[in-house]
């Protein structure tokens, strides 16, 4: 069976630590991303399963064996690197072929599949040509080609999209995510790009500082994010999160003081049986809805800069004590800078995170 | 080095960055990758090395022997050292039971830190400016211009050292500073051009543009802008030119007079004479001639890389 | 009334002339022109081409700063495309004309013309084929040698490991030796009697070893010192292109379960082909100019078993006076060189730019 499961598994640079307690499983034909900033460790830990790195602690299980003590040539694994590694002196058709050397294949098997993975990422009018007469697009479907052509037990992708132009990434996006529906590998992505994460993978795993914070799917990491960090890595424009103290549960809802006024905001159960103190309130800029009757429990905000998107506007807006706020309202709201605007948190969309960042919910 | 984690790197925080670099010092084992090797190697080279710099180490050992030690059989590694040699380099005697004088090899020293001093700082002047002229305006001719530059530095000595002789005897240059300068400019010059065409072909324009729209003359630009970000290639000519006239012989020998010579014209002569060939002389005189060339070699190592490879070669 | 108003329509003009300015390059050549008569007239020659060089570079700066921003290009450029024509293109033409000639540099009557009669000299003296029977013995020798010993050394230091940068400084030394140190001490190497060699092969044998008195003996002698000075060149060389493979190519190599050997051929060796041609040029050229290794190893020795051409054309030169007969024959040399070089451009220029980055 095509797995990846990564157990406990830690990595120390001398006394830098870049991967901590790294606990990961990866079913055949799943494609799992692992997201994060850069310096998070998520390269490196991409390199551990492929035997680049050595890790100091824990189990690499690939296909079912541990493989901690496993040259990358042993581990019979694919992996697509960030700067497509082509070989520059041999031609795309010879690039493709050249890890199927090692199978003895015959010329005409070898050929059949060259052609078919040529088809099916359309290279055939570049077979005969050098690396460096392609184009940047070109040069990812051959690194991606050089990997679908074997059968391995897994596939890598270290940040494969990165270099590409934005169309591009869209048109790769998609291609990449067909070529691996249909062949029922485990799949590791590395990427930064949270668009690409939340398109391409059937599960994500936010990592900061070399732990991963949550793994779940697309839906569930914007959702119901685990912590402060990922709440505020997932969803663009970036979720607001205001610092606020919590008093107390009334019926369903919690009552806060955010930014000196006190609202009352619909929580989830789990928040009412929070004590008192310190929390973090998460509301996505699209989940403020400008009310203009005003009233109770309701978010001022002084309209700064406006961004009209096309169908929507993002307002940046600062609250009577300072703080940020992102808003998102439609096109046909009109507002100006320096207009006060009413705030109202949609309750779906309202999260509340404790002192240490996590996210309290049932 | 296009080192993918070099690449990243620059965009990581500060302690990431630093153990990357660390993770680059300390690989270790198979599932590292290429790069790093450990004692093993470290020994071969050790015993490669040792053979050859054993001769070196030997010329320099001799330069503290006396005359019967250096000729000693067998052949001694440990005796008493003696400094006489180096003395001598400076004064001695030149017939047995003479009196000791002055050899002039300050003069001899002296004429060869002028002359290579000079010729490269004139050779990295004039071929700066013309790589710069063939870098930013490329004349039609330009494949044609540059090629021709690299040949001359291809033709045999031979070839050019007759008429050469002839010219500086007619022209009185033989013997002079100026001649030998002039000539071993011309010797370093095409390096010097190749060089810095390369280093200067690298520079984006931006930089000058915007050097120009702020007022500055063409002047300035270049030497506030575009001269210090290619100083890795004036050194790297620096010290090809350097230890290519330091130890050149034949023109030396045939066109330097008596005042001008260099220090391998003088040492060609202590090998003759009625003594015979005086090893711990010699070697004294060669120690100190060497010692220039490592410290500047030393110095510039890096570039040194970048010079042979003509600087194809990006780094 | 008009004498006044003549005096400043003159003076304007002579005031232009004189003015000290950087482009006022008319000012500068008449500088020129009246120091140089003076100095040539006044002082001795050394002294007066000093002058007249100095006012030279500054009538070249004055129409170099004249012309900035109109002729650039040609005008940075010129300064070195004039040394190099006044050193090397007229010196070449200058013999080339001479070879025509029988100009002998003892005798003070003036050449007469002999047409190709030189040349034909040359061409049908046993001697001049016997030594380049020798000069082609000898470079095949010390630049395969030098070749394969490079190569090898940069594979040992193309890795990181301890000491590195100290054992290769260590390397590099014989490099920088003067080859008249170079020269007379492996001569004394050499020798039966007090030579190390001699001594480290009487440990073994009983008996003094004498490598420099056959024919065969002085080639190893001479092609062992010369690939010992210039392999870390030729290692250099490589070792630059060693370097500059990115390391991902080999990661993805490893992934990809392609063995050592084909990594080698596929990967690195189109990264260092390019260097490997260069450096044999290079060293193909150096051994063709093979002289003061050899005028100070053997002088030629024994007999003339070891001359190469390029010590020949110095004793036709310099020890027989037969100038143009020695420029007829460095012409050969020089023939055969460029032949030589176009060769190995033609081959470079068809493969440079293919290994581009990714």
């Amino acid at each position: 069976m095509s797995t990846i499961e990564l157990r406990d598994v830690t990595k120390q640079f001398g006394a830098f630590t870049a991967v901590k307690n790294v606990n990961l499983a990866v079913a055949a034909g799943e494609v799992v991303c692992l997201l994060g900033p850069s310096g998070c460790g998520k390269t490196t830990t991409l390199r551990i399963i492929a035997g680049l790195e050595r890790a100091s602690g824990g189990d690499v299980i690939i296909a079912g064996k541990r493989m901690n003590a496993l040259r990358p040539d042993q581990r019979d694994i694919a992996m697509v690197f960030q700067f497509y590694a082509l070989y520059p002196a041999l031609t795309v058709r010879e690039n493709i072929m050249f890890p199927l050397h090692v199978e003895r294949l015959d010329a005409q098997t070898a050929g059949a599949r060259v052609a078919r993975v040529a088809r099916m990422l359309q290279l055939e009018a570049v077979l005969d040509r050098l690396p460096s007469h392609i184009s940047e697009g070109e040069k990812q479907r051959v690194a991606v080609a050089r990997a679908v052509v074997r059968d391995p037990n897994c596939f890598l992708f270290d940040e494969p999209l990165s270099r590409l132009d934005v169309e591009l990434r869209q048109t790769m996006r998609g291609q990449i995510k067909s070529v691996l529906t249909g062949l029922s590998k485990a799949t590791v992505i590395v990427t930064h790009d949270q668009l690409e994460a939340l398109t391409m993978a059937d599960r994500i795993a936010i990592m900061r500082d070399g732990v991963i914070e949550q793994i779940a799917s697309p839906h569930e990491v914007f959702a119901r994010p685990a912590t402060l960090f990922v709440a505020s890595f997932i969803g663009t424009p970036q979720m607001n999160l205001l610092p606020a103290q919590f008093e107390g549960a009334e019926g369903t809802q919690g009552r806060f003081m955010v930014d000196g006024q006190p609202i009352r905001l619909p929580v989830d159960p789990a928040v009412r049986k929070l004590p008192k103190g310190q929390v973090t309130i998460g509301i996505r800029p699209r989940a403020l809805v400008p009310d203009a009757e005003g009233g109770a429990d309701i978010i001022a905000g002084r309209a700064e800069l406006i961004e009209p998107m096309g169908a929507e506007t993002l307002i940046h807006a600062r609250t009577p004590l300072g703080g940020d706020l992102r808003v998102v309202v439609p096109r046909a709201l009109k507002v100006k800078a320096g207009d006060v605007m009413s705030l109202r948190a949609d309750a779906r969309e309202t999260h509340v995170f404790d002192e240490s960042g996590k996210a309290i919910r049932t | 080095m296009t080192d993918l984690a070099q690449d990243v790197a620059g965009a990581r925080p500060a302690p990431v960055a630093r153990a990357l670099r660390i993770r680059r010092v300390r690989f270790g084992g198979a599932a590292s990758g290429v790069g790093h090797a450990g004692w093993g190697r470290t020994i071969a080279a050790a015993i490669v090395s040792f053979i050859y710099f054993f001769p070196v180490f030997w010329i320099i050992l001799t330069a503290f022997k006396t005359y019967e030690d250096a000729l000693a059989v067998p052949a001694k590694f440990f005796f008493t050292p003696t400094l006489e040699n180096f003395v001598q380099v400076f004064n001695r005697s030149f017939s047995a039971g003479a009196q000791a004088q002055n050899t002039g090899f300050t003069l001899y020293f002296f004429n060869s830190l002028f002359i290579s001093g000079v010729s490269v700082l004139l050779a990295l002047a004039i071929g700066a400016m013309a790589a710069f002229g063939f870098s930013r305006y490329p004349l039609k001719g330009n494949d044609t211009y540059l090629f021709m530059i690299l040949t001359t530095r291809m033709l045999p000595a031979i070839v050019v050292i007759i008429p050469i002789f002839i010219m500086f005897r007619v022209t009185g240059l033989a013997g002079t500073y100026a001649g030998i300068i002039g000539l071993y400019t011309v010797f370093n010059l095409p390096f010097a051009i190749w060089m810095m065409k390369s280093f200067f072909d690298e520079l984006s324009p931006d930089v000058e543009d915007a050097a120009r729209i702020d007022g500055s003359s063409d002047v300035r630009v270049f030497f506030k802008i575009c001269l210090p970000q290619v100083w890795a290639g004036l050194a790297a000519t620096a010290v090809f030119g350097l230890i290519l006239t330091w130890n050149e012989f034949l023109f030396a020998l045939l066109l330097s007079g008596v005042e001008t010579r260099t220090v391998p014209v003088a040492m060609s002569q202590t090998i003759g004479g009625d003594i015979g060939v005086r090893w711990g002389l010699l070697a004294a005189i060669e120690t100190l001639f060497l010692v220039p060339v490592i410290i500047v070699t030393f110095a510039l190592q890096n570039q040194l890389l970048r010079g042979v490879t003509f600087g194809t070669i990006k780094r | 009334m008009t004498t006044i108003t003549d005096v400043p329509e003159a003076v304007p003009a002579l005031r232009k002339l004189i003015a000290p300015r950087w482009n006022n390059w008319p000012g500068a050549l008449v500088v020129f022109v009246i120091g140089t008569a003076l100095a040539i007239a006044l002082l001795e020659p050394k002294f007066s081409f000093w002058v007249s060089a100095a006012l030279a570079v500054l009538f070249a700066a004055t129409v170099v700063a004249n012309a900035w921003g109109r002729y650039t290009g040609g005008l940075l450029v010129a300064p070195a495309l004039a040394l190099l024509f006044v050193m090397n293109i007229f010196p070449l033409l200058w013999s080339f004309g001479l070879s025509f000639f029988n100009y002998r540099s003892n005798r003070a009557r003036a050449p007469t013309w002999v047409g190709l009669e030189n040349y034909q000299k040359v061409l049908t003296d046993p001697d001049i084929w016997d030594r380049l029977h020798n000069t082609i013995i000898l470079v095949l020798m010390t630049v395969t040698t030098q070749m394969v010993v490079g190569f090898l050394l940069a594979l040992l230091f193309s890795k990181q490991f301890p000491l590195r940068r100290y054992l290769l400084i260590l390397v590099l030394t014989p490099m920088m030796l003067s080859y008249v140190a170079v020269g007379a001490f492996f001569r004394y190497y050499y020798d039966p009697t007090f030579g190390l060699l001699s001594q480290a092969v009487r440990l073994f044998t009983g008996h003094p070893f004498i490598l420099m008195n056959t024919v065969w003996g002085s080639r190893i002698g001479i092609v062992f010192v010369d690939a010992w000075m210039w392999s870390p060149f030729v290692m250099l060389l490589v070792l630059a292109g060693l370097v500059s493979v990115p390391k991902y190519l080999y990661e993805a190599a490893a992934i990809d379960r392609v063995p050592k050997w084909r990594q080698f051929v596929s990967i690195t060796f189109p990264y260092i082909r390019g260097l490997l041609l260069l450096a044999l040029l290079f060293r193909t050229i150096e051994a063709f100019k093979l002289f003061d290794l050899v005028f100070l190893l053997t002088n030629g020795g024994p007999g003339t078993a070891t001359e190469t051409i390029a010590l020949k054309v110095y004793r036709v030169a310099f020890e027989n006076n037969r100038t143009s007969e020695s420029t007829a024959l460095a012409y050969i040399l020089l023939f055969t060189v460029i032949v030589l070089t176009n060769l190995y451009l033609y081959f470079a220029n068809q493969r440079a730019r293919e290994v581009a980055a990714p």
